[in-house]
């Protein structure tokens, strides 16, 4: 009996208090089966939208092997190796030694290769060294280019994924 | 540090090294070395991975070196994983060994990007 320390009235309240006992401790083995549910919660940080858009390769980013894709490739870190995509960017402080393949191409860092596509864009900012095979061309002031510029045959050997216009 | 993104129109064979995070959402096949993976809903690595953390939604085939590894309810895992701290979902199918290493294993690892800087 010593261990109920609140039972003031000694005979009276007894009987209550046991059924009372009996609820607390069923309470108290509750919560136990209700933890392990709630502990296993990781983080979700990804929704499925985000599987689709163009492929970013940042500038912390070094690939050596060839990449291909059927949508946008966005550069800005280092690529050792063939990039086939649709539209390429290269961004500035970016830099890829291989070919460049896609519809357009547009150049704002370093290619040390060729430039294959219906559409390129040598921006200010540009460093070419190779050959640019275009159909549609546009260099800004400032671009450096060590190649030839020639228009290309209208066989395509990159793989147009979309029609173009 | 900048986040790269490939997304699933994306296939890839070679080797990737970033000191940043990597989200993979199309075909990878070769080494990766990266402070964070994150192989997203129809994601496909073929290859080792080399990190400080992995988590995984999509599919591997192949070693995985990271200190903490979160294994989603739709991971498929065929390989090895080696870990400090490991989560997995219910749902998810790993085929794979699942040695436990101390944090000194994964430093001493020389192509960790820690180790690296």
């Amino acid at each position: 009996m010593s261990m109920f320390n609140r039972n003031d009235k000694e005979t009276d309240v007894s009987a209550p208090d046991k059924p009372r006992d009996v609820t607390s401790a069923s309470v108290a083995a509750m919560p136990k089966p209700v933890q392990p549910v709630a502990a296993s919660a990781p983080a979700p940080d990804l929704s499925s939208a985000k599987s689709a858009g163009p492929s970013v390769i940042s500038k912390a980013l070094k690939i050596t092997g060839q990449l291909e894709s059927t949508e946008d490739i966005r550069i800005d870190g280092e690529v050792e190796g063939d990039i086939h995509g649709v539209s390429v960017t290269v961004g500035h402080g970016a830099k890829v030694k291989g070919s460049v393949y896609g519809q357009t191409v547009e150049l704002a860092g370093t290619i040390e290769g060729k430039i294959e596509a219906k559409k390129v864009i040598l921006t200010s900012t540009a460093h070419m060294a190779g050959d640019v095979i275009h159909q549609d061309i546009r260099i800004e002031s400032g671009a450096y280019i060590d190649g030839h510029c020639r228009p290309g045959t209208n066989k395509t050997d990159y793989k147009p994924a979309v029609k173009p216009n | 540090m900048p986040t790269s993104h490939l997304s699933k129109a994306i296939t890839i064979s070679g080797d990737l090294e970033s000191d940043g995070e990597l989200q993979i959402f199309g075909n990878v096949r070769g080494q990766i070395c990266a402070d964070r993976l994150v192989i997203g809903p129809g994601g496909f690595l073929e290859g080792d991975v080399i990190a400080r953390d992995v988590h995984i939604e999509g599919r591997l085939e192949g070693r995985i070196f990271a200190l903490n590894v979160t294994l989603d309810s739709s991971a498929e895992v065929n390989g090895r994983i080696f870990h400090n701290t490991i989560t997995v979902a219910k749902g998810a199918r790993i085929d794979a060994r699942m040695p436990w290493r101390p944090p000194s294993y994964f430093e001493s690892l020389e192509t960790l990007p820690e180790a690296r800087q």
